[in-house]
């Protein structure tokens, strides 16, 4: 499934407020990564977050 | 197809039609007695005005009505015969002077039902959407494999013409189908995108540039036309006039050519009044109106002394002595009063002598690429236009959207609205994606009328109350709202906003969850 830029808006969203609140990290990340937003669109691009979107009909 | 046949014709309303359609094969239940006995299947034909045969329908079983579940009915009460209809087709119209009666003669009009025979060479013409060719097909059916998106019908055809035209091999073809589907992707709207507001936008912001004073553009030949913004506003308000009506009148070939046979059609259209030939003066003194016809109006206009004693027969309210004598006309009413005198002579002022109503000027002139004689006129008419035999009624056009949609239909409405608002925005110099446009065009005719954009018509329609509420007038709105106890199930933008939850747009409308480990 192809996201649209406002899901992956959203997952992005979610997963850095988790990390920001001090979730584990998912994946190694390189050890520069410190923003929470920056590693959440680090763990996305890797598909490592898990969360997905319901979507209304397909 | 035997058409010889005896077939039954009726009148019905569209809406019915539609039902047909829609639901074929089905059993309708209609109002009339079908007393002999016919050869099945037999052909019905639907008239919709009554003067001419416009669908046809197969039947293939008449019964006596009794009602059954799932049939539909014609009208509420009275039903007689139930008719099993296979299938509903579009026919292009038969006027029903081709249909005989058994006893030889022609049928005039059908108020309600009639039998009737066709003549057998005349051919019947099923209108049919224009369906894929196979190589079309082909090429629709591979794309949805290869890419799993189905390209427009538009582009498709496309597709298949440059592949003709520039004689490309398998290999290059493929790479331009390749392309296609990726350009396609890119400029799709994403799920929830709010298309709405970026149409306002992109169209609000070049509005700006406009000139904003009404704004009248001496055009070439001696017209005005409004343009710029007050226009843009005129199209997007639905106004029933917009205040410069134009029509461009084209001819059919064999008159378009000749200049003086234009000039000829020009005068027929162009409307002339008594008060654009000759002057009226009311004499009290003598209870007379005395019509001084300008002989040198009158060549020009192509209007004789008589036409303009004939028209005065035209004036049915009043019996009226009319006099001619050394090229005066003097018209006497039967009784002396101030009141009736006066009148009659405001209703003569604006008889009309010749020509199409509404048209108050018509101008000959070369089209854009001087190829022909193309009729301007000031005014628009367009059903009465398009009725003269002289004019080429496929490229004939007027910006009088709301007539467009009453003569022509809704579709020829939204595409009236798209072509003005370009045109308009075009002209000063502005470019805007006409996407835009088609949303605007079809949000104000996806109803079947033209809507006007704001209070009157689409923003004050809206289905909740606390949007239309937020846009203008909102006590009224919540009063009535009160008074009648409307529910507001909160799906729109306004609503949400109201009551504080994120829009149902854009990252609102996402709704996530958890999806596990992959392993």
């Amino acid at each position: 499934m192809e996201y649209t830029r406002f899901e992956i808006a959203r997952i992005i969203g979610a997963r850095a407020l988790q990390i920001s609140m001090g979730a584990p990290i998912l994946i190694h990340v390189p050890e520069d990564l410190i923003d929470p937003l920056d590693i959440a669109m680090y763990e996305f691009k890797k598909g490592a977050i898990p969360i997905t979107v319901k979507r209304k009909a397909q | 197809m035997k058409m010889t046949e005896l077939s039954l014709i009726w009148k019905d309303k569209l809406e019915n039609v539609d039902r047909l359609r829609m639901n074929a094969p089905v059993y309708y239940a209609v109002d009339f007695e079908i007393k002999k006995e016919l050869e099945l299947p037999v052909y019905g034909y639907i008239t919709l005005k009554g003067s001419e045969a416009n669908y046809r329908v197969k039947i293939t079983e008449i019964k006596k009505y009794e009602p059954m579940p799932g049939i539909i009915k014609k009208t509420t009460k009275k039903l007689q015969t139930l008719l099993k209809i296979e299938e509903v087709q579009d026919i292009a119209a038969i006027p029903l002077s081709e249909f005989r009666k058994e006893d030889g003669t022609y049928l005039k009009r059908v108020t309600k039902f009639s039998y009737g025979m066709i003549e057998e060479e005349k051919e019947i013409k099923i209108k049919k959407f224009r369906e894929f060719t196979p190589e079309e097909k082909e090429l629709d059916e591979n794309v949805r494999k290869k890419y799993g998106i189905a390209l427009p019908f538009s582009v498709i055809e496309k597709l298949v013409k440059v592949k003709e035209e520039l004689e490309l091999n398998k290999k290059e073809w493929d790479k331009v189908i390749d392309k296609v589907v990726e350009k396609y992707k890119k400029r799709r709207v994403d799920p929830y995108e709010a298309v709405g507001i970026v149409a306002a936008q992109s169209i609000g912001e070049p509005g700006t540039q406009m000139t904003l004073r009404t704004f009248h553009y001496a055009g070439v030949a001696e017209m005005n036309v409004t343009l710029g913004l007050p226009r843009l506003i005129e199209i997007v308000d639905a106004r029933s006039q917009p205040s410069t009506p134009t029509m461009e009148i084209y001819l059919k070939e064999g008159i378009r050519e000749d200049e003086e046979k234009v000039k000829e059609v020009a005068k027929k259209i162009e409307s002339t009044t008594i008060i654009d030939v000759a002057d009226v003066i009311t004499s009290v003194a003598d209870m007379s109106l005395t019509i001084v016809p300008d002989s040198k109006k009158m060549e020009g206009r192509g209007v004789k002394i008589e036409d303009i004693v004939d028209s005065l027969s035209k004036l049915k309210t009043y019996k009226l002595t009319v006099e001619l004598s050394e090229d005066r006309i003097k018209v006497r009413l039967p009784e002396a009063s101030y009141k009736k005198l006066y009148l009659l002579g405001e209703s003569i002022k604006t008889l009309t002598l010749r020509g199409i109503k509404g048209i108050s000027r018509a101008i000959v002139r070369k089209s854009r690429d001087s190829s022909e004689w193309v009729i301007y006129t000031q005014g628009s008419n367009l059903g009465d236009v398009l009725d003269l035999e002289e004019v080429d009624g496929k490229r004939t056009r007027t910006n009088n959207i709301i007539e467009i949609a009453e003569v022509l239909g809704i579709e020829a409405a939204r595409n009236a609205i798209i072509e003005e608002a370009i045109n308009t925005l075009e002209q000063q110099g502005l470019n805007v994606d006409v996407r835009h446009i088609m949303l605007v065009a079809d949000t104000m005719t996806y109803n079947g009328v033209v809507e006007a954009i704001g209070r009157h018509g689409i923003a004050g329609e809206k289905e909740s109350v606390l949007a239309r509420a937020a846009f203008e007038i909102t006590s009224k709105h919540l009063l009535t709202a009160g008074v009648l106890g409307e529910e507001d199930h909160l799906r729109g933008v306004a609503e949400n906003i109201i009551v504080g939850q994120p829009v149902t747009l854009g990252t609102g409308a996402v709704t996530l969850i958890y999806k596990g480990k992959k392993r």
